[in-house]
């Protein structure tokens, strides 16, 4: 398949199954909820060494958010449910908690699980931290020095898919950044979605395994332009520089989206900006249970 | 299927134990089932044909027309259906209520809402004293769901009253909130003497500063802005209620108290 001048590789990104929440984080003004949802979701571009992999998802204005004040929707998701639940825990107490004007609202409601949101954030009250329920969801008001911090008791856990991808191989690095960053500009419009890498784009891509015993990943040779003549390498002379976005979302039809938009992206630079191919990351379908064949998203 | 009708055939001499007249006890009962109950009337019992006139069968929607304040326990324990009392009911109005709604149209007698656990209740006229508080001797009150009170609350309203909220469209009688655990009580006119008295947990939320002032055992906490007032007014936009016209706000003055107990209570007046 051709878009553009673009191959679309005959392969698939290979996903795992993973627990997600939504949260929303609201604040005095946009500014202070995005520095929170930032602080949030930093170092969590990878459960391979951060525990979690999370991302803003959107801005919301006044009317979407359960207090009335400007907020962020985040997404985080991890490899299990108790590992979702430590590292939503931390990271609100350390990131959320802290930050001036912030409080903390579930953004995901579930019948099957739900995680401890700011179930044990109350403690930080001393026991001057106030229960309330409204409208059958139980919400904490914290005492802290710039006034109370507001935050939901708990927020559900869904079943969600990580490691959605596709990389980008371009004739150069500014050509290769050029078309990640207008797929991600399109990818950032679906909703469910994250590209948790930074800016969206990872150009260290892996592969399962290493020559090192200590690491279980090391880089994907195949796909390093600069050792072209040393292994079995995946890339054509014209190929200098390759770039990977990779998504999660909560459902694999978000996921089918997100990716059938950035592509599109990336092809609507087409031949004529240096792009040469769109590939995909997998493990021989062997690993994950979910599988995004290229050709038949942009079909 | 029309609403089971229970309409009083005339005033009864001594009070009526209505408990047994719930969606909920008379699930799968026929008419005639019904028409052959004993309620337990003063000393001895009277057959519900006896004492009203029955029409209609579906018993998740109940009316219970020519009602007195000798009609006690209405909405006893009912865990589902609707209840609409046209007309005054007597003492323990929903009691240990679970869910469900009820209606009345006129005036409550003591103990409205007592040890009620979920649901709502929602008196047009006014309600005796003790509204969501704890039969006498027992420590928890009303442990959830929400009463409105379209006119004024009677003394001692939420008393060890332990969650769920008491909205209060007139005035609140004296000692409102007393020996409070957690919960909300909020009131849109004025509160009797002695508010907050004993409280331990819980929030009095009031739109118009006490004409009695504040007690002596709360200390004020400044004027603040909660985050949380404009989600819980949120929530009354739902309810049949004045609650759902108020306009939000989020600025109140603090105070914290009963200081004679554990101090964690609060009243808060808008400001």
């Amino acid at each position: 398949m051709i878009i553009n001048g673009v191959t679309i590789d005959e392969t698939f990104a290979e996903a795992f199954p993973m627990k997600g929440t939504r949260l929303i984080i609201t604040a005095l003004n946009a500014k202070w909820a995005m520095i929170s949802a930032q602080a949030f979701t930093g170092f969590a571009t990878s459960v391979i060494a951060c525990g979690c992999e999370a991302g803003i998802e959107r801005e919301l204005d006044e009317t979407e958010t359960p207090d009335g004040r400007p907020g962020v929707s985040v997404l985080i998701f991890a490899m299990g449910g108790k590992g979702l639940a430590k590292q939503v825990e931390t990271r609100a107490g350390q990131c959320v908690l802290t930050s001036p004007t912030s409080a903390l609202f579930s953004g995901l409601d579930s019948d099957e699980k739900e995680i401890p949101l700011g179930q044990n954030l109350r403690y930080f009250g001393d026991g001057f931290q106030i229960s309330k329920m409204i409208d059958g969801k139980r919400y904490w008001r914290v005492p802290v020095m710039d006034g109370e911090f507001l935050t939901q008791e708990k927020t559900g856990v869904q079943n969600s898919v990580g490691g959605g991808n596709f990389l980008v191989l371009a004739e150069s690095q500014a050509q290769a950044l050029a078309a990640c960053e207008a797929a991600i500009e399109e990818m950032k419009k679906i909703p469910n979605v994250i590209m948790p890498f930074p800016g969206g784009v990872v150009r260290s891509g892996s592969k399962v395994g290493s020559k090192f015993k200590a690491l279980n990943a090391s880089t994907n040779d195949a796909f390093c332009p600069t050792l072209k003549g040393q292994t079995n390498s995946e890339l054509s002379p014209e190929v200098e520089s390759v770039m990977e976005i990779v998504i999660d979302g909560l459902t694999k039809e978000d996921i089918d989206k997100a990716m059938k938009v950035g592509i599109q992206a990336v092809c609507d630079l087409g031949a004529e900006n240096g792009i040469r191919r769109i590939s995909a990351g997998n493990y021989g379908g062997k690993l994950g249970p979910f599988h995004f064949h290229l050709q038949e998203i942009m079909a | 299927m029309s609403a089971l009708t229970f309409t009083l055939k005339q005033a009864p001499a001594q009070r009526v134990d209505c408990s047994a007249l719930t969606p909920t006890a008379l699930a799968d009962k026929s008419v005639a089932d019904i028409a052959a109950i004993e309620l337990v009337m003063g000393n001895s019992t009277a057959r519900v044909d006896s004492l009203f006139d029955i029409t209609g069968d579906d018993v998740t929607d109940i009316n219970i027309n020519n009602s007195t304040n000798k009609l006690d326990f209405i909405g006893h324990s009912m865990a589902s259906g609707k209840i609409t009392v046209n007309g005054d009911a007597g003492a323990y109005v929903g009691q240990f209520l679970e869910a469900g709604e009820i209606t009345v149209a006129g005036n409550t007698d003591v103990y409205t809402a007592c040890e009620m656990k979920g649901g709502q209740i929602k008196v047009n006229g006014n309600t005796g004293d003790f509204v969501g508080g704890a039969r006498p001797g027992y420590k928890n009150g009303m442990t959830g769901g929400t009463v409105i009170i379209a006119g004024n609350s009677g003394d001692r309203t939420g008393d060890h009253m332990r969650r769920g909220m008491i909205l209060i469209e007139g005035n609140a009688g004296d000692y409102c909130g007393t020996r409070m655990v957690s919960g909300t009580i909020a009131v849109l006119g004025q509160v009797g003497a002695h508010l907050g008295y004993a409280m331990k947990r819980g929030t009095l939320l009031l739109q118009q500063a006490p004409a009695n002032g504040i007690s002596a055992n709360f200390n004020d906490c400044g004027s603040h802005t909660l985050a949380f007032l404009p989600l819980m007014l949120a929530s009354f936009k739902k309810l049949d209620s004045k609650f759902a016209e108020i306009e939000t706000f989020s600025r109140v003055q603090r105070y914290a108290g009963d200081l004679g107990g554990i101090g964690m209570g609060e009243i808060l007046v808008k400001i």
